[in-house]
């Protein structure tokens, strides 16, 4: 079973984290699922692939009703991202999938119709969540051609999808960044070839730096804090990506 | 459905790519009765006046090739049918083996809410999927049974020729062959409607 943390409270307003499944099969890929409260309302950001679905809702059902779940989002139309559509559809017909309007018609193959599915425009929208205004924030071809990130203005915290990303190794796989040079060598092969534009990357390298953010948190590895985020950022803009080798 | 009955529709589905293989068979073997009808009736054709019974039984063998294509294509689309249903199966075994596998993880009001949409399951969408699964059989089981019924005429035919050889005069050895032919062939057809016959989709108890 995966853990399920309180990365965020403020009185009924709160981010969780689902991360780290002991007993995950190798082959798959670590992901981090992130739940944010508001109240009575919550939303289950990149809820996952359908392989690791009993481990995120054992998780999650630990602190928090899953029937109360009633909005998705989700970054991008990758399996690992969205899969298990059809399981939260189980449990709530009405559920509503918040996600790029370009894979409105390739996401359904996991589940869902019309019905289930809210299309973000390329430039984002806003996303109320109880009381909270969240923000789909564009990521386009990063790595996703139709790509976006979640940021809580209140909470300070940037869902960040791919982008932070890291393989971490057994024994270094901390829920948070604690020493960043040594962690970033583990995210560099990952964002040289999977984040394919360099135009791309610099928008949105530009972009988020007028975002106040206290946590990036990735869907793979570890959650960046405090003086690491703008670390991450910087060494982000830096890099040469879209490449094989290098 | 279990994971057990899950994998049991994953073998459902094999199932209906052998009946359609077999069904495929069926379809070539009536081509080639048709081809080996047209021949005979030439053949009776130069028989002249003593083949003039040979030459009406090829015609109506002819004509039964046409049909049992026919009824085959028909049964094809049968069970392209029951692909739809058994593949709906499938995608649900698939969840339920993931809230199986919630459930033996969870606890308190996971375990629970797990518990009431299992059961939901088992008593709307099962029940569903059986009546679904009853009604194709039935649909198979007809098409077979007219199917069967067809080659049946198709074999008193080919005795029949057999009989209308004997008068063939100095044809006579050439249309017993012929005549020998359709027999073996129809036999053929026989063998694999009896394999057909036996198909039938498992309905998966909850």
């Amino acid at each position: 079973m995966k853990t399920m943390r309180v990365i965020y409270e403020d009185g009924g307003h709160k981010w969780h984290a689902i991360v780290r499944d002991p007993n995950r099969p190798h082959y798959l890929i670590d992901t981090n699922e992130y739940l944010v409260v508001a109240g009575d309302d919550a939303i289950l950001v990149d809820p996952g692939g359908s392989e690791v679905f009993p481990a995120v809702f054992s998780a999650l059902s630990t602190q928090f009703d899953p029937r109360k779940i009633g909005k998705l989002f989700a970054s991008h139309q990758d399996p690992d991202i969205i899969s298990s559509l059809s399981m939260w559809i189980e449990f709530n017909p009405d559920i509503k999938c918040y996600l790029s309007w370009l894979w409105s018609s390739f996401v359904p193959h996991f589940g869902g119709t019309k019905e289930t599915f809210i299309d973000i425009p390329d430039k984002g929208m806003d996303i109320v969540v109880g009381g909270q205004r969240l923000q789909a924030i564009p990521a386009h071809y990063l790595h996703s051609s139709g790509n976006f990130h979640l940021y809580d203005p209140k909470a300070k915290i940037l869902f960040s999808g791919d982008v932070g990303a890291a393989l971490l190794p057994a024994g270094e796989d901390g829920m948070f960044v604690e020493n960043f040079d040594r962690h970033i060598r583990h995210a560099e092969a990952f964002h040289r070839r999977w984040m394919g534009s360099e135009r791309a990357k610099r928008d949105w390298c530009s972009r988020v730096s007028q975002l106040d953010i206290d946590m990036l948190c990735p869907q793979h590895g570890a959650i960046y804090r405090g003086a690491d985020v703008k670390r991450f950022i910087d060494w982000f803009a830096h890099l040469d990506v879209g490449v094989i080798h290098g | 459905m279990t994971s057990g009955e899950g994998r049991d529709s994953g073998r459902e589905l094999r199932r209906i790519v052998r009946i359609n293989e077999e069904i495929k068979t069926v379809v070539k073997t009536a081509y080639r009765i048709n081809l080996m009808a047209m021949n005979a009736i030439f053949l009776a054709k130069r028989a002249g006046q003593s083949a003039l019974g040979f030459g009406v039984l090829s015609n109506e063998l002819r004509r039964f090739a046409t049909e049992l294509e026919q009824q085959m294509i028909a049964l094809g689309q049968a069970t392209s049918g029951s692909v739809v249903t058994v593949t709906a199966m499938v995608k649900e075994a698939h969840v339920v083996r993931m809230l199986e596998r919630a459930r033996a993880e969870c606890d308190g009001r996971g375990r629970d809410a797990l518990d009431a949409l299992l059961r939901r399951h088992r008593e709307t969408t099962l029940t569903d999927r059986r009546d679904q699964v009853a009604a194709l059989n039935r649909n198979l089981a007809m098409m077979i049974e007219s199917t069967a019924r067809l080659v049946e005429m198709g074999g008193v035919l080919a005795r029949s020729a057999k009989i209308e050889a004997a008068y063939g005069g100095g044809f006579s050895q050439s249309l017993k062959q012929v005549s020998s032919d359709f027999e073996g062939t129809i036999g053929e057809i026989r063998k694999s409607l009896d394999s057909l016959g036996k198909f039938r989709l498992r309905e998966f108890a909850a």
